[in-house]
């Protein structure tokens, strides 16, 4: 009997440490945040005792790692030390510092870490004390994404936000040496989006590379232009997930608004979406867009109108136009400016011919764009008025060395009655001052 | 003497030349050209009913393009033509009654103002009067 | 009919008498007669110099704001504005030059002795008024090169002492060159610098009436008595042939090398490289350019300006200094200095232009 009790006192003991320790793991985070949130609406500023760093510098490893770069974290300089997400007491020295009862929870499970982190992120009233204008829609977009997805059915290898932002050093994402800065970002992509990582998966991986060797990796990494896309720019920040098919335009034409917006009123976009191919990418690819050249317009070459046009269709007969009249255009162009500059090395002034040369080329600009409309009757009004402007440069032009000519010509005949009439003159003299036999 | 009397009358006419040479060009000079003064201030961008409402044109402006409007309710709108972003040649369209330039979508509207894509300033708005049957558009004085 | 006219206005204008000092009027013929003519040809270019100028006022506008495109306007819309401009910026720059062989072939000739005096000094005022035509017309185009040249040479006023200045915000009309430079200077090479130049031309012209073309020391000395031709038609005839050869020069320059337009000024951009003043400033410039940043503790540029200054004083009492019969050894140390001034002026310029880059 007594060894009964003392079994049952015992499971009882375990049940009740049990429960204690599932409680403080399981229970929603999100409750207990929000409740000391709503309770105190003010931030809790820990700016003096931490002695959570102080007992954790010292120790080794896992547990000391923490603390190495926590001083740089932007919770840390807004004054939420360890407590802060982590709660417990910052101020006590002991062990019981890390009481669940105070409120105390130990690193989250990848499963929890996004309710965590959206606790305070996804707080409107709460991130107004930080910044009056709050960006608190992370948590929404990331249940959108493939890595929210794939958490929930229970995958280890997947990016939530301690992932990609870090976690006891975070940086705003304005921070160069934030891993999502946009200049960094592609690489903490690539820290599981690779080969190693994806093995066994049928996700590519070669995107990082076509990337990099693009004109969009080319202007972020190699120029330094911030506004040029990274991965998240077209995937999504949080909620990351490759664009649908028909979206893909959409995707392109937010920042390529004109060619998006022709490209959306085109007949081609209704073709390639009945047909389930990707508008914007089947001529210039996604990952490795190369910078557009004039010679993609067309069949021959580099030409990709024959990627979905067979020879004797419509489309290549609206090519067999637009080619030449193209490249006929650039020509005319090319040829007022040589015929200016002339003019200019030869000291005239073609300020009016400069000007209209220079709308012929903003028209050219323009063609490139207007291209994507996929019509022949606005491709040839832009060549026909672009032409035109092209011309009258060149008639300038032609005016102008014209007048030179005759500038000489003039100045030539000037000359010679100029000399003839010093001759005369001369011959005047000498004939006054003859000495008289 | 026949031979000082043709020189004489030679140097005669290269002199009569010379004054020729020398006249032309100054008479020529001091008729006014076609437009009367450098179209710094202001310039002729149109006659009268040369713009249906709802119409525009591009006209020169000193050395760069203008744009003179007709709105539908018969008034004459004019700014320079060049875009505040980097300078392309904006248009009007009439259907959406903006200025609109093709370059980079940049948007403004009547007043000037600069209301959609990368544009940072408005356009700069120029005066316009009815002389006769002329439109004369001038650069308005800061008020 | 010709003859009734000249008749009726003889009779008003009493131009017997004018006739008469024109027919008595001769000039010496020797070696360096060929020297005589530089006074004409300076006269000569200086009535291109009004002519053209007074064309160019037809169109031209004194305002920052129109200024450089009214000249684009007489170049380009203008029936022959472009020759007409052309003309005025060339021929300012050949008066100056006639004007330079003609200060020197005096200097050198000692044309400067009693009693002509006043005429060295009259002289050299047109030529000092020559060169601010040739400053405040340099800034009416209101282009980059003319505004920062303006600006360097402004600043170089600035630095003489005492008076610097003072100058120099008179001359800018304020603390930087503005619109308010440009009406000022405008005001000058138009109004005022013309009706200095009127008076002075009026004096000099009558004394060399006055008392004659000087002989040269060489020419006096040899003895002989010296043969004249008569100004009018010998002398005259010649001047003509000159005057011609100049003309015909200008229109080949003006052809084949019209007056540039430029880059309109704007205050805010930085200078361009290899800014430099007009040719005949370029031998103080150099001067300035080359002297150390300072000289027992005074400022190199400081030292520069007084010792052009002081430079400019000697040569203007060149009178004073020389010996009265131009012989002598005070003479032929004259005569030493005035070559050396000119090498150095020669020199000077042309390392400006063919010399290294700073």
């Amino acid at each position: 009997m007594r060894a009964a009790l003392r079994w049952a006192c015992g499971l009882v003991l375990v049940v009740a440490l049990a429960a204690l320790a599932a409680h403080d793991t399981l229970a929603p985070a999100v409750g207990a945040a929000a409740d000391t949130a709503a309770a105190s609406p003010a931030p809790r500023v820990t700016t003096e005792k931490n002695t959570c760093l102080d007992c954790h510098r010292g120790l080794e490893g896992r547990l000391s790692a923490p603390t190495k770069d926590f001083s740089q974290d932007i919770h840390a300089v807004r004054g939420l030390g360890c407590a802060g997400c982590h709660g417990g007491n910052p101020r006590d020295p002991e062990m019981s510092a890390m009481d669940p009862e105070k409120g105390f929870k130990p690193a989250p499970a990848k499963k929890e870490v996004a309710e965590m982190c959206a606790s305070c992120h996804a707080n409107a009233e709460y991130m107004k004390h930080f910044n009056p204008q709050p960006y608190i829609f992370s948590m929404a977009e990331f249940r959108t994404s493939v890595h929210c997805k794939k958490i929930e059915e229970g995958d280890p290898k997947v990016a939530t936000c301690t992932n990609c932002h870090g976690v006891h050093g975070i940086l705003p994402p304005r921070d160069p040496r934030s891993p999502v800065h946009p200049s960094n970002v592609a690489f903490t992509c690539a820290k599981c989006h690779n080969a190693e990582y994806m093995k066994g998966r049928t996700v590519p991986t070669n995107q990082l590379a076509l990337w990099r060797a693009s004109v969009h990796g080319h202007a972020l990494l190699e120029k330094g232009e911030l506004s040029a896309p990274a991965c998240n720019d077209c995937h999504g920040n949080h909620g990351a997930r490759p664009p649908r098919t028909r979206d893909i335009s959409l995707v392109c034409g937010n920042c390529h608004g004109r060619e998006g917006e022709l490209f959306a009123q085109s007949k081609v976009k209704e073709t390639l979406e009945f047909e389930g191919k990707r508008g914007c990418v089947t001529c210039h690819s996604n990952h490795d867009v190369k910078p557009p050249t004039d010679a993609m317009i067309g069949f021959d070459g580099d030409g990709v109108c024959g990627r979905c046009h067979t020879p004797d269709s419509p489309g290549a007969r609206a090519a067999a136009i637009i080619v030449p009249g193209f490249h006929g255009f650039k020509a005319r162009i090319a040829r007022a400016d040589s015929l200016l500059i002339v003019a200019e090395r030869l000291g005239m002034e073609i300020e009016s011919g400069r000007e209209m040369l220079k709308q012929a080329n903003d028209h050219l600009v323009g063609l490139r764009a207007t291209l994507h409309s996929f019509s022949l009757e606005p491709i040839q009004a832009a060549l026909a008025e672009g032409s035109g402007l092209a011309d009258r440069a060149e008639v300038d032009a032609r005016a102008a060395l014209r007048d030179w000519r005759n500038r000489r010509i003039g100045m030539a005949l000037s000359l010679v009655v100029i000399v003839a009439l010093i001759a005369l003159l001369v011959a005047w003299i000498r004939g006054m001052e003859r000495p008289t036999a | 003497m026949e031979r000082r009397r043709f020189l004489a009358w030679l140097t005669r006419i290269a002199g009569t030349a010379l004054g020729g040479f020398i006249l032309y060009p100054v008479a020529r000079y001091i008729v006014p050209p076609a437009t009367p003064e450098a179209t710094t201030r202001r310039v002729l961008a149109a006659k009268k009913d040369e713009l249906a409402p709802g119409g525009s044109k591009t006209f020169a402006f000193g050395p760069q393009p203008g744009l003179l409007i007709r709105t539908a309710d018969g008034q004459y709108h004019a700014y320079t033509a060049v875009c505040t972003h980097l300078g392309c040649t904006v248009q009007y369209r009439a259907g959406g009654g903006d200025i609109w330039c093709a370059c980079h979508n940049g948007r403004y509207d009547l007043e000037g103002r600069n209301v959609d894509g990368p544009p940072p300033r408005p356009l700069e708005v120029y005066a316009v009067h009815e002389e006769g049957g002329d439109i004369i558009v001038e650069k308005a004085t800061p008020s | 009919m010709t003859g009734g006219v000249r008749a009726w206005l003889e009779e008003r204008l009493g131009l017997e008498a004018l006739r008469h000092v024109a027919e008595k009027k001769d000039v010496p013929v020797h070696r360096h007669t060929f020297w005589y003519y530089w006074g004409g040809m300076t006269l000569f270019l200086f009535g291109i110099q009004v002519a053209t100028g007074i064309l160019l006022l037809l169109y031209y506008r004194a305002s920052a704001d129109e200024a450089y495109e009214s000249v684009r306007f007489i170049m380009t819309r203008v029936s022959f504005g472009w020759l007409i401009r052309s003309i005025h910026s060339w021929a300012a720059n050949l008066m100056i030059g006639a004007a330079m062989i003609h200060m020197f072939s005096a200097f050198l000739m000692k044309a400067y002795r009693s009693p002509r005096e006043l005429t060295w000094l009259t002289g050299m005022a047109l030529l000092g008024l020559s060169l601010a035509f040739g400053f405040s017309g340099y800034l009416l185009p209101w282009n980059q090169l003319a505004f920062f040249a303006t600006k360097v040479g402004i600043d170089i006023t600035g630095a003489v002492p005492m008076v610097g200045e003072f100058l120099a915000r008179f001359l800018r009309g304020g603390e930087h060159i503005t619109g308010g430079t440009l009406t000022r200077f405008f005001g000058f090479h138009v109004a005022v610098l013309p009706a200095l130049a009127t008076a002075g031309l009026v004096l000099h012209v009558y004394l060399v009436q006055r008392h004659g073309m000087s002989l040269p020391p060489s020419v006096e000395d040899a003895g002989r008595p010296v043969p004249r031709m008569k100004f009018v038609p010998h002398f005259l005839l010649r001047d003509a042939v000159g005057w011609l050869a100049a003309l015909g020069m200008l229109a080949l320059l003006s052809a084949l090398f019209p007056w540039e337009l430029g880059l309109k000024a704007d205050p805010y951009a930085s200078a361009p490289a290899g800014i430099k003043p007009e040719w005949y400033f370029a031998w103080m410039f150099q001067t300035l350019r080359m002297l150390p940043s300072h000289i027992a503790g005074i400022e190199g540029e400081l030292i520069g300006v007084l010792g052009i200054g002081l430079g400019a004083m000697v040569w203007l009492a060149s009178p004073f200094l020389d010996d009265p019969r131009g012989r002598g050894r005070r003479a032929r140390l004259m005569s030493a200095l005035g070559v050396v001034a000119l090498v150095y002026i020669v020199g000077f310029t042309l390392l400006v232009y063919r010399g290294p880059k700073p």
